[in-house]
C-alpha cells in the first residue's frame, strides 16, 4: 500500500546481481582456465595503458595529477547520493489527512480531516474484541489520494471472512461519519503475537 | 481562501453546475445520502481501479530489504574507492591499497594469487550476484490470498487461512489442536490429521468440513483440498 517503487527495485537489484554474477564467473574462470587468463591479461593491460595515456593527456596545468581523478570522485559522490535517494524511496507514502476539501458553494473555507480520526476510531472499535491480538491502522497516499490500511492480527482459528466482514462494516460506518469514501485495504495477517497466543475457541 | 498546507485539496469550481444532482444514481451506492460532494461522480470507479492496483502490489514482494542491502553494498564500495583516491590525491599513503597498484595487480590477475583463493572468491561473488538476480527476476509472490468484500480490499496471510481451516478440521474430526496440521499454498490445501489411537476417523467428514469453510471464505485463487489421515495414531490425546 505504501509507495515503495517495485519496478525500480527489481531493475536495480537485477543490474547489481548481473554485474556481481559476471565478476564472480570471470574470477572463477581466471582461476581455472589458463586460456582465459591469457586473454584477460592482454585485454586488461591494453585497457590500463589506454587509461594511463588518457590521464597523461588530462593533466591539470602545473600539477602532476590528472583531473580525471576529480571527475571519478564526483561520479562516485553522485552514485552515493543516488543510492541514498533510492533507499529513502522505500516504504514512503504516509499521509496525514484522509479528507481535504475546498468547496465554497456550501461551506466557506476548507474541510480537513486528519488520518488520526480514522485510525483512532477503527482502533477503538476493534480494541475490545477478544479474537484479535493486534490492530494497526495507518493512512497512506495512493495515487495522490489518501487511503486507509487496516492490519488486524487474529488469534488462531478465527475465520478471516467473518472478521473481514466485521471490519468492512466498521469502515462503512466510518464512511458515514467522514462523509467520504476512501480506499481501504484490510490486511488480515499473522505474526509472532498470533503464533504463540492460544487458539480462539469461543466467540 | 485555501491554505498553503493543503496541497492535495481537490478544487472544484462552484459555477460548474451541481454534479451531485446530475450523478445521483452513480453515487447512490457510494456516498452517504446526506453529504454528497461535488466531483464524486467517478469516485467509485477510481476507488476500484486504485484498489485493484493496491491488491496487486500487496500480493507481491516489494523487495525493499534487498534494495536496502544492494544500496548499502554499492555505497560501501563507493566510499572505499573515494577514500583511496582521496588519499592518493592529497599524497598520503594508502589505507589498504593504492588505486594504481590495485589496477596493475588486476591486470596481472591469474598470477600473484593462489588459484584456490581466486576461485573461492569468484564463487562467493557469483553466488551473491545470483541471489540478487533471482530475487529481481522471480515473481516474488507473497503467500497471501484475496477475499471478496463489497467495500474494502481484503488480503489474508495464508497462515490465517490455515489456522481457520485447522479449526474446522479439528472440530469435524474431534481431535486436539496438535493432531491437525494444515499447509496452505497458492492452489492447494493439505490437511494432515493424526487420529487418536483406537478412535476411527472419517476422512470424508473432515474433507466436507474443510471444503465448507473454504467455500464460505472464498479466497482467490481458490485452492483445492487434500486430506491425509496418518496411519499411526496418537495415544492419550
Amino acid at each position: 500500500m505504501n509507495g515503495t517503487p517495485h519496478v525500480l527495485n527489481r531493475i536495480l537489484i537485477g543490474i547489481l546481481g548481473l554485474k556481481l554474477l559476471a565478476i564472480g564467473i570471470l574470477l572463477m574462470l581466471l582461476a581455472t582456465v589458463p586460456a582465459v587468463g591469457r586473454w584477460w591479461q592482454g585485454w586488461s593491460t591494453g585497457l590500463w595503458e589506454h587509461a594511463k595515456y588518457l590521464s597523461e593527456q588530462t593533466r591539470i596545468p602545473g600539477r602532476e595529477e590528472s583531473w580525471l581523478w576529480i571527475a571519478a570522485a564526483a561520479v562516485l559522490v553522485v552514485l552515493i547520493v543516488l543510492m541514498v535517494a533510492w533507499v529513502s524511496q522505500q516504504g514512503k507514502g504516509r499521509a496525514n489527512l484522509i479528507v481535504s476539501e475546498y468547496d465554497d458553494a456550501r461551506t466557506p473555507g476548507d474541510v480537513n480531516i486528519g488520518g488520526n480520526l480514522a485510525e483512532q476510531a477503527l482502533k477503538a472499535a476493534l480494541a475490545e474484541r477478544a479474537d484479535l491480538a493486534g490492530v494497526t491502522v495507518a493512512t497512506y497516499e495512493v495515487n495522490g489520494r489518501p487511503g486507509l490500511r487496516v492490519r488486524v492480527q487474529p488469534r488462531q482459528g478465527v475465520s478471516p471472512h467473518l472478521l473481514a466482514a466485521d471490519v468492512s462494516r466498521l469502515v462503512e460506518a466510518l464512511d458515514l461519519v467522514v462523509g467520504r469514501k476512501t480506499p481501504v485495504l484490510i490486511h488480515i495477517g499473522a505474526g509472532a503475537r498470533t503464533r504463540f497466543s492460544k487458539a480462539e475457541r469461543v466467540r | 481562501m485555501s491554505h498553503a498546507q493543503t496541497p492535495h485539496a481537490r478544487r472544484s469550481h462552484p459555477d460548474r453546475g451541481h454534479p451531485d444532482t446530475l450523478h445521483a444514481a452513480d453515487t447512490a451506492d457510494g456516498d452517504t445520502p446526506g453529504a454528497p460532494a461535488p466531483g464524486t461522480s467517478d469516485l467509485g470507479d477510481r476507488i476500484d481501479v486504485g484498489l485493484q492496483r493496491i491488491l496487486k502490489r500487496e500480493t507481491r514482494s516489494s523487495r525493499a530489504g534487498m534494495a536496502g542491502l544492494a544500496a548499502a553494498l554499492v555505497i560501501a564500495a563507493c566510499v572505499y574507492a573515494l577514500l583511496e583516491s582521496a588519499l592518493r590525491a592529497i599524497g598520503q599513503p594508502p589505507w589498504l591499497i593504492d588505486p594504481q597498484t590495485a589496477a596493475e595487480r588486476l591486470t596481472a590477475l591469474p598470477g600473484g594469487t593462489s588459484p584456490l583463493l581466486l576461485g573461492a572468491l569468484g564463487g562467493v561473488v557469483a553466488m551473491v550476484g545470483l541471489i540478487f538476480f533471482l530475487n529481481a527476476v522471480l515473481p516474488g509472490r507473497k503467500s497471501r490470498h484475496l477475499l471478496r468484500d463489497p467495500r474494502a480490499g481484503v488480503v489474508v496471510d495464508d497462515e490465517v487461512i490455515a489456522s481457520a481451516l485447522a479449526r474446522a478440521a479439528r472440530t469435524a474430526a474431534n481431535v486436539t489442536q496438535e493432531q491437525v496440521m494444515v499447509v496452505v499454498s497458492q492452489r492447494l490445501v493439505v490437511v494432515n490429521v493424526r487420529p487418536t489411537s483406537g478412535v476411527p476417523l472419517r476422512e470424508e467428514r473432515i474433507l466436507a468440513a474443510v471444503e465448507d469453510e473454504l467455500q464460505r471464505m472464498a479466497p482467490s485463487p481458490m485452492p483445492s483440498v487434500r486430506v491425509n489421515v496418518a496411519t499411526s495414531g496418537v495415544i492419550g490425546a
